[in-house]
């Protein structure tokens, strides 16, 4: 089967899945959680105000027709206003983007490459007191909660050692920069306890596999078995974990995001859901639904490059 | 090998990078104003700056007729943008404002030319049609709702119609000429005057709101002492000085004590006192503090986390901060915690129940855990500060934890037809998720376990809370209040039956005797006869339970040595035009950093 017939199929998929999300978020925001004009009135509501307030909202409509309402942005994008701070929703994800991939791009390639290198390395020495102690290493990193390597971080390296900025950010290169390092090497640290020990469960599947005997026994040097074909077999799994986390990537870090002040997606998210911000949490949603079947599609091509065994159908 | 090579650069540019970033100081002799505030910003449209962040960005930019005086406590109105008080007519309903003559808008392409006009009374018609406009939904419209002739009419119309007409005249809402203003009022208000010092009723230009339309709330454009070309919302704030800003001066009328402070400094001085005005917003507490320690930010208040560290003994400054010339400001804030009881329950009308859980809450102890024991014990409703307070008053029913206290309440509570609590079903209390609410809630249970009462916390998002208390769908909730205006009204107001639930009144209280002294106390003017009306409401709030009170707040602000003129208040408002950095002590003073 031709390739693009397969990507063009699977992309009309986005449809049915996209209608199911516009349903369950419509469902959770209009009929579980509580009045957004109760929120938005504040302290003052009366229920005049809130009778209007709702007109205005165009919450008085039929269910149904409010339900097209959110089947309509999710295929436009055209998300309309915040309810709380009434901003035009597609600038807010547009302003809040930059600085989220700015942080979580670095961070996600730096984490990526070195928990495989390390995987790669320990696999190498597998049983060994080496392979032990990272894996020990490992659990002990992951044992730790991320607020605390926030908090000891920030405190230790930006105000005792003044080595990073506190807090803060500025748009434009390079002006970011020493805004963002502090996080993403909090970000690596974070990540690389579970990373390490996923990739090099990976790994090590495929080193006790017949195929990398085989090549010890035509008389293959340990790097060529691991860099050439351990490396290679083991590419399926790890871009499926690779490439289904590159979608949350937009929505930033939320803790680290607050924590250093980075104006990102992250914040605008939580904001959103504290203050019942339907329209934002809407868009939030359904932006990071399409970009997961996007790259769920990319995924299955990928697969085909790095494994000529794999099939589309 | 190349790959190594690679990422090793990469890490040094950045590395680098970070430092050549860290090395970029502001070397000019240019005095920068530098905040820290501690959530989102939403826009810097008045109609909608229904929250402290929002309204004190508005107020940056914009003004109104009239302002609190910077140094009066307590708290007393003066003109701003209006040339003197208002002429109120005998039957106080009718309000002349005369306004100031040359005072101009900021500069922007929304004007011919480009410059900025003269502000004119038509302004505040105009702006004040904006918060009523049932199109644009203001947040500040329950200030002027059922108080200004013809204006709920109008408003009324234009929600049943597809565009709003501002052209139709509002009769008591008229520019008599170019420079006066006058309103009329269906009934007597005397809090009124209060609407006009609050930022949603500051003045914008038609031009500008025409101009911008959607967009105008990123836009602001007025006649305030400092200058915004764009609002984004981001991480930083930057606002410069107005340079077109009218004469307006740091007030010279101050007591002895201020004098002493070095409030008076600044007498006479052009305002506003720096060039630059940097707001950062840093939510959470650990970053502000650290960036205040670092000297970044002029002043913050002291998290809670950090209380022991910079006032160790509840009192005072750490000595390695006042070495640093850090000191501390503490001012009562004008609010109330408590925990409302839901009246629309028939168990709750029992009075001695409500006595008895009360004198059964040891509020010294809750004091002691939540606020550092920096809090002042609620005695009844209204905080200390404004008039209708009772300095020396001690609420009968108010427990402290001693052992007799217990005893009494057991009694009331056998009197109430519950001994030990059996017969009495389990209590609901219901607060916001937050951990500290959810420990208040832990801390509340044990209280009233102690008498037998059987209490269950739950924890809700605070929309949901919102939504139980106007369904009447709770037992208990316990919640805070914070004053709009300085007057007792704004709290007794809490109480008064007609407000029940979705209206201010969340607890649904509704006492004949309480309404009476309120609806007489309503239309009063300012006077030793209507604070005798609001301390009878006071007494009656205290004796008879309505909710069990928790504590008036204070705020504890630590504040660099280098900036001065800085005095806490309630109402922000127009505040930072005011404050002055020292560069010279902020230099010396850097040194100690």
């Amino acid at each position: 089967m031709n390739i693009w017939a397969y990507i063009i199929r699977r992309l009309l998929y986005v449809i049915p899945v996209l209608l199911g999300v516009c349903l369950i978020i419509f469902v959770l925001f209009n009929m579980v959680s509580p009045d957004p004009t109760l929120i938005m009135l504040g302290k003052h509501a009366s229920l005049s105000q809130m009778e209007d307030l709702r007109r205005e909202l165009g919450l008085d409509r039929s269910w149904f027709l409010q339900y097209l309402d959110v089947v309509k942005s999710a295929f436009t994008f055209e998300f309309g206003r915040s309810w709380s701070t009434k901003q035009e929703i597609i600038e807010m994800i547009k302003a809040g983007a930059i600085p989220s991939l700015t942080l979580s791009v670095p961070a996600f390639i730096l984490s990526t490459v070195i928990s495989i290198a390390i995987s790669l390395f320990v696999a190498f020495f597998r049983g060994t007191f080496i392979d032990k102690g990272v894996v020990f290493l490992c659990v002990t990193m992951m044992s730790i909660s991320s607020l605390a390597y926030i908090l000891f971080g920030q405190w230790f390296f930006a105000f005792k050692l003044g080595w990073f900025e506190i807090s803060g950010y500025e748009f434009g290169f390079p002006d970011f920069a020493p805004y963002v390092i502090l996080p993403v090497i909090i970000w690596v640290m974070l990540g690389l306890g579970p990373d390490v020990r996923f990739y090099r469960t990976i790994i090590l599947d495929e080193i006790y596999q017949d195929y990398v005997r085989t090549a010890r026994a035509k008389g293959l040097g340990e790097k060529v078995i691991m860099f050439k074909h351990v490396l290679k077999n083991a590419m399926i799994p790890i871009i499926t974990y690779v490439i289904i986390q590159i979608p949350f990537l937009i929505l930033g870090a939320l803790l680290l995001e607050s924590f250093f002040s980075i104006p990102g997606l992250g914040g605008i998210t939580l904001n959103a859901i504290n203050s019942s911000d339907f329209p934002v949490v809407k868009a939030m949603t359904i932006l990071i639904s399409v970009a997961y079947i996007l790259f769920s599609v990319l995924t299955d091509v990928l697969y085909t490059l790095v494994d000529p065994r794999v099939r589309l159908k | 090998m190349k790959k190594i090579k690679f990422f090793q650069t990469l890490i040094i540019g950045l590395l680098l990078t970070s430092f050549i970033g860290c090395t970029k100081k502001t070397t000019s002799n240019e005095s920068v104003l530098n905040l820290a505030v501690s959530a989102e910003v939403k826009g810097m449209d008045p109609i909608y700056s229904n929250d402290r962040y929002s309204s004190n960005e508005v107020a940056r930019v914009y003004e109104g007729l009239l302002e609190y005086h910077y140094l009066k406590r307590p708290y007393t109105l003066k003109p701003n943008l209006a040339e003197a008080m208002p002429t109120v007519s005998a039957d106080g309903l009718t309000y002349t404002f005369k306004i100031k003559k040359g005072v101009m808008f900021h500069d922007d392409a929304a004007f011919p030319s480009g410059k900025g006009r003269e502000l004119v009374a038509e302004d505040f018609v105009y702006s004040i049609k904006r918060l009523a406009d049932p199109k644009l939904q203001g947040l500040g419209f329950w200030l002027l709702e059922g108080k200004v002739v013809g204006l709920d009419e109008w408003r009324k119309k234009y929600s049943e119609l597809p565009k709003t007409d501002y052209s139709e005249s509002v009769a008591g809402l008229q520019a008599l000429d170019k420079y006066t203003l006058q309103f009329k009022l269906k009934k007597s208000f005397p809090q009124f005057l209060y609407s006009l010092a609050m930022p949603f009723t500051f003045a914008v230009a038609k031009e500008v709101v025409e101009k911008y339309g959607k967009e105008f709330l990123n836009h602001p454009v007025g006649t305030g002492p400092f200058v915004l070309p764009v609002f984004t919302q981001s991480n930083k704030i930057t606002y410069t000085k107005n340079p077109n800003f009218r004469e307006k001066k740091y007030p010279c009328e101050g007591d002895a004590n201020l004098k002493a402070a070095g409030f008076m400094a600044d007498c006479g001085k052009l305002l506003p006192l720096v060039d630059k005005l940097i707001v950062n917003i840093i939510v959470q507490s650990q970053p502000r503090w650290l960036n205040f320690q670092k000297g970044k930010v002029e002043y913050i208040s002291v998290p809670k986390d950090n209380f022991d560290t910079a006032i160790p003994d509840a009192k005072n400054l750490d000595p390695k901060f006042v070495e640093k010339g850090v000191r501390l400001s503490v001012s009562p804030s004008l609010d109330v915690t408590y925990t409302a009881f839901n009246h629309d329950k028939k168990l709750f009308n029992n009075t001695k129940l409500r006595q008895a859980m009360s004198l059964a809450y040891n509020v010294d102890e809750s004091n002691k855990l939540f606020y550092n024991n920096t809090a002042m014990p609620a005695q009844s409703v209204v905080p200390p500060g404004i008039a209708g307070f009772i300095p020396n008053y001690k609420n009968p029913y108010r427990g402290n934890g001693k052992a007799e206290q217990i005893e009494q309440a057991k009694k009331l509570l056998a009197e109430a037809g519950y001994p030990n609590g059996e017969g009495l079903p389990e209590i609901t209390y219901d607060c916001p998720s937050s951990t500290t609410s959810r420990q208040t809630g832990e801390y509340f249970k044990k209280q009233m376990a102690q008498i037998g009462v059987k209490i269950k916390v739950i924890t809700n998002p605070w929309p949901e809370l919102q939504k139980k208390i106007t369904n009447r769908n709770v037992d208990l909730y316990g919640i805070a209040w914070g004053a709009d205006y300085p007057d007792a009204e704004n709290f007794l107001q809490l109480l008064y039956g007609p407000n029940r639930s979705p209206g201010a009144n969340g607890s649904g209280y509704d006492n004949p005797e309480f309404n009476k002294l309120f609806a007489s106390s309503a239309v009063m003017q300012d006077s030793p006869e209507r604070t005798a009306l609001y301390e009878k409401m006071y007494r009656i709030a205290a004796e008879e339970i309505p909710w069990i009170y928790g504590v008036h707040r204070q705020s504890y602000t630590i504040v660099n040595g280098w900036l001065k003129n800085y005095m806490s208040t309630d109402f922000e408002a127009g505040q930072a035009s005011y404050l002055r950095v020292d560069l010279e002590a902020k230099k010396k003073l850097m040194e100690k950093f």
